[in-house]
């Protein structure tokens, strides 16, 4: 009387099958990151003129402090120093960057921008659904877990929207029923009883019996520490899930706050702050998952880079080409990779902005293809005729 | 059944007033009084799956009136939805300004200068009153109607300008229309502000034309994909419809139409040469595709689909078609085919978020303002108007099943009375529909809940499984009332 086994859980018949890839970590830095001090084109005296005050010293500029200065990695580009925890994922070469990367759109809105992003569209038209849940809509890997995809924050980011249901959780407490154990118990019992026979209710009190083992707030990486920040819970609860084995394939993680117009600070404040955030998070997560490195990507996405001079705030104002660091096992890490277009007069597009020389949406297929078995680009990122970027060994 | 009829009279003089509100009940509530705890009545089967049809949920009242009327008088009543008097959702919503505003005012209280836009006001208003009034409205046939239509001609709050235009969609279009004619309905639609930007039509110039609104009209609006229209087609409807546009600045918000980036050569669509006309070139087309028999099927099958089946009968969307076309597409004409003659064929249906929330909270008589209940929407995949893509909330089962922990976590939550500003009325019900003993109330409840009680065996299993855990009756009762909510039967309608 409980189950309604006269009707048959109907699935649906996604393009593709394919046994699942890797778990894919989607890191999104909302308000357009100024990716010219994160990831700083020392080599280029143009960058010193338009960035008096802000620019990042050169690794060898004895004028400044050690901290001050950039870290080179290859002679040209070099860290900003808030972001040296992600030395070590780049010297073993796990870490890739693709600079001078972005959409097409030139609207410089980050409302507009990070919609079609999200989207993985060129502009209004086309489908409005996201550009992970069309991969999940169109690979099937025989995995219905309720957690195959999760937005990490209150509701599932745009990229996550479509027809396969994601979840979006703040914290792996919230898969929890309430009440104390012993009411808990009772819930359960009811639950297991009225749910006899029905697989999809047995996964998910499975799923539930799993993640309230996981203790968030104790847990320790035997290796490393998570920032205590809300990135680095992400991360953290991100990690908990992939070694808890409850399906998980997509992770979506925003860090927000780089929208700085106003005093954002070269070696310290604001942004590097943030910066540190960042690359904490991200190297206590490549340190704390190194046994699952062949089985994991992370990328990171800005929804556009910021103007290349500073403003007259000690900021940045809205700009055009960002960068996209990946991070995993089978990268083709340890070098910058994308046509630099360079910082000189000329070169810079619309208002004075770093040129997009490599389509974000490159750099995903590829990893959707060589990493995530979908072979299906051409429904993720409708209208659009990628270059795979060789980013992937 | 679990009452007789000896145990329904004798329960009937029980009724009175119920007094577990009247000490925190709001404003609107003492004015207009309160839930009615009634004796629930017995339903068959297919009288408490039709009720489920045409309301969010049956209510205790609704399930009275119902029995007393029968189905058919019943539809009668709701179609004739003005005559039904709303006294106490409107004076609950009478605070609600923005519903009111033009999208000139409704755009100035949303912007801040210096700030940018307040995106959540103007749209946690539209979305609360849509809560509200799905929930409290004794319109309730109008309020599935409603809610069918805003997802047929779907318009995503999250889209630029729609965080406050669809607040007039909503009012001017949807709602005036969703009992009247289809005609109308796709008329004030294809005028809508908000429609105009959600599928870039005001992008749609001679120079470079948008084809968006002009394939959507065709395909989602009218026709249907398999319609029988062209790409050409589209391409042609889409001449015609450039300059069909919104006026900006001081006059955002209204329809223009602007000649001046209007294609004047000459168009073909669907076999019609159109002849140079401004406006009346699109308007020309409209008027052909509200009369086309693909629109009536169209249209038919996925009000079938909505209130019968997924699969609806062929037979069913034949009638209801013939009957779009002979009333030139009068709603009601074709809901009474679609209901009288459907809904003893009727199959189950898989509660979509919405559904399943509104359900336990009419069933139960809950009382409550809604903004708890924001979160386990967005949770669950259903937040009003926030659907990307023009073709609305799925309505086939299967899009919907997988994601079951909201559900059970709001089931849990509601009985415990821990949501917010939220308090059901189980035990005033139980006081006046059964004994004091818990087999007895748990049929009630499931009567209540699943339209009626279970097997003995399957009802003591469950109690006993909860005893086993250590429950009190009174703990008993509330978490199989709850897990009845949680439960694969309660998930389907």
């Amino acid at each position: 009387m409980l189950t309604q086994t006269w009707l048959p859980r109907l699935s649906f018949a996604p393009v593709n099958t394919a046994p699942r890839g890797d778990t894919l970590v989607v890191v999104f830095l909302r308000g357009a990151a100024d990716v010219l001090n994160m990831v700083v084109p020392h080599g280029e005296d143009a960058y010193y003129q338009l960035r008096p005050s802000l620019g990042i010293a050169r690794p060898d500029d004895v004028r400044k402090k050690k901290e001050e200065r950039v870290l080179d990695l290859d002679g040209f580009f070099g860290l900003h120093s808030n972001m040296s925890p992600l030395l070590e994922a780049w010297q073993s070469e796990q870490l890739a960057i693709i600079h001078a990367c972005g959409a097409p759109d030139e609207s410089r809105s980050h409302f507009k921008a990070m919609e079609l992003m999200e989207r993985g569209v060129d502009d209004e038209r086309g489908p409005a659904s996201g550009w992970i849940g069309r991969h999940l809509a169109t690979l099937n890997t025989g995995n219905s877990s309720p957690l195959r995809a999760v937005g990490m924050g209150t509701r599932p980011q745009r990229s996550l929207s479509g027809s396969v249901p994601v979840s979006a959780l703040r914290s792996i407490t919230d898969f929890h029923l309430g009440g104390d154990l012993r009411a808990l118990q009772q819930m359960r019992a009811a639950l297991e009883t009225v749910y006899a026979g029905d697989v999809l209710g047995q996964d998910t009190l499975s799923i539930m019996d799993t993640l309230q083992k996981l203790d968030v707030q104790n847990y320790r990486s035997p290796i490393t520490n998570y920032p205590d920040s809300e990135f680095g819970l992400a991360l953290k609860q991100t990690a908990m899930l992939i070694k808890a084995e409850v399906g998980l394939e997509v992770s979506a993680i925003d860090l927000g706050g780089w929208d700085t117009h106003f005093a954002q600070g070269s070696s310290t404040g604001l942004m590097p702050n943030l910066m540190k955030d960042l690359a904490e998070g991200l190297s206590a997560f490549h340190a704390d998952m190194a046994d699952h490195q062949n089985q994991l990507t992370t990328v990171t996405m800005s929804e556009f880079g910021r103007r290349a001079s500073e403003n007259g705030s000690l900021g940045t104002d809205h700009g055009h080409g960002s960068m996209m660091m990946v991070l995993g096992g089978n990268v083709d890490g340890g070098k910058v990779h994308g046509k630099w277009p360079g910082l000189e007069e000329g070169q810079l597009v619309g208002p004075g902005d770093l040129a997009v020389t490599t389509d974000y949406r490159d750099v995903l297929s590829e990893i959707l293809i060589k990493r995530l078995n979908n072979p299906a680009t051409n429904e993720i990122f409708p209208a659009y005729q990628q270059a795979l970027p060789n980013i992937i060994v | 059944m679990t009452l007789s009829r000896r145990d329904f009279l004798k329960l009937a003089s029980l009724v009175t007033a119920s007094a577990a509100l009247s000490s925190c009940a709001p404003v609107y509530r003492k004015l207009a009084g309160n839930l009615p705890a009634l004796p629930w009545t017995a339903l068959s089967a297919s009288d408490f799956l039709a009720l489920n049809r045409i309301t969010f949920g049956a209510r205790v009242e609704e399930r009275a009136r119902f029995a007393e009327i029968g189905l058919q008088a019943y539809i009668e009543e709701q179609l004739d939805f003005e005559s039904i008097n709303d006294f106490s959702l409107d004076l609950q919503l009478s605070t609600f300004d923005t519903l009111k505003m033009q999208a000139n005012e409704l755009e100035g209280i949303s912007n801040q200068l210096f700030d940018g836009y307040d995106r959540e006001k103007v749209p946690n208003e539209l979305r609360q009153a849509t809560f509200l009034r799905q929930l409290y409205s004794k319109r309730q046939l109008y309020e599935v109607m409603v809610e069918f239509w805003s997802d047929h001609f779907n318009i995503f709050m999250d889209k630029e300008k729609e965080f406050f235009l669809k607040t007039v969609d909503d009012r001017e279009v949807i709602r005036k229309h969703a009992l009247g004619n289809f005609r109308d309905l796709v008329w004030a639609s294809a005028h809508s502000p908000a429609m105009m930007i959600c599928l870039d039509n005001q992008a749609n110039e001679k120079s470079h034309p948008n084809e968006n609104y002009a394939r959507e009209l065709m395909e989602l609006h009218t026709l249907g994909v398999d319609g029988g229209y062209t790409q050409k087609d589209v391409m042609e409807l889409a001449r015609c419809l450039t300059g069909w546009n919104v006026k900006e600045h001081f006059w955002l918000g209204d329809f223009v139409f602007k000649e001046d980036i209007h294609d004047t050569g000459e168009k073909n669509v669907l076999g019609l040469s159109i002849q140079p006309s401004g406006i009346k070139e699109a308007e020309q087309v409209i008027e052909m595709l509200v009369k086309h028999p693909s629109t009536a099927k169209f249209i038919c099958t996925k009000l079938a689909r909505r209130l019968i089946a997924d699969d609806p009968p062929e037979q069913l969307i034949e009638k209801a078609t013939q009957t779009f076309l002979n009333t030139n597409g009068d709603i009601k004409s074709v809901l009474r085919v679609i209901l009288l003659d459907g809904l003893p064929l009727a199959q189950p249906k898989y509660k979509r978020p919405v559904n399943f929330l509104l359900s336990a909270l009419r069933m139960l008589n809950v009382e409550t303002d809604g903004i708890a209940l924001h979160d386990y929407l967005v949770r669950m995949g259903q937040l009003y108007f926030n659907w990307p893509t023009p073709d609305g909330y799925p309505d086939y089962s299967e899009a919907w099943q997988g994601n079951l922990m909201p559900r059970w976590q709001f089931a849990f939550a509601l009985i415990r009375n821990e949501l917010n500003d939220t308090k059901h009325n189980l035990n005033a019900l139980l006081d006046v529909s059964s004994t004091g003993i818990l087999q007895d109330n748990i049929d009630s409840i499931t009567s209540l809940l699943l339209g009626a009680p279970l097997e003995c065996l399957t009802r003591d299993g469950i109690i006993d499984s909860v005893r086993v855990a250590g429950a009190t009756d009174q703990e008993t009762r509330q978490i199989i009332t709850a897990s009845i909510i949680a439960s694969p039967a309660f998930q389907w309608r």
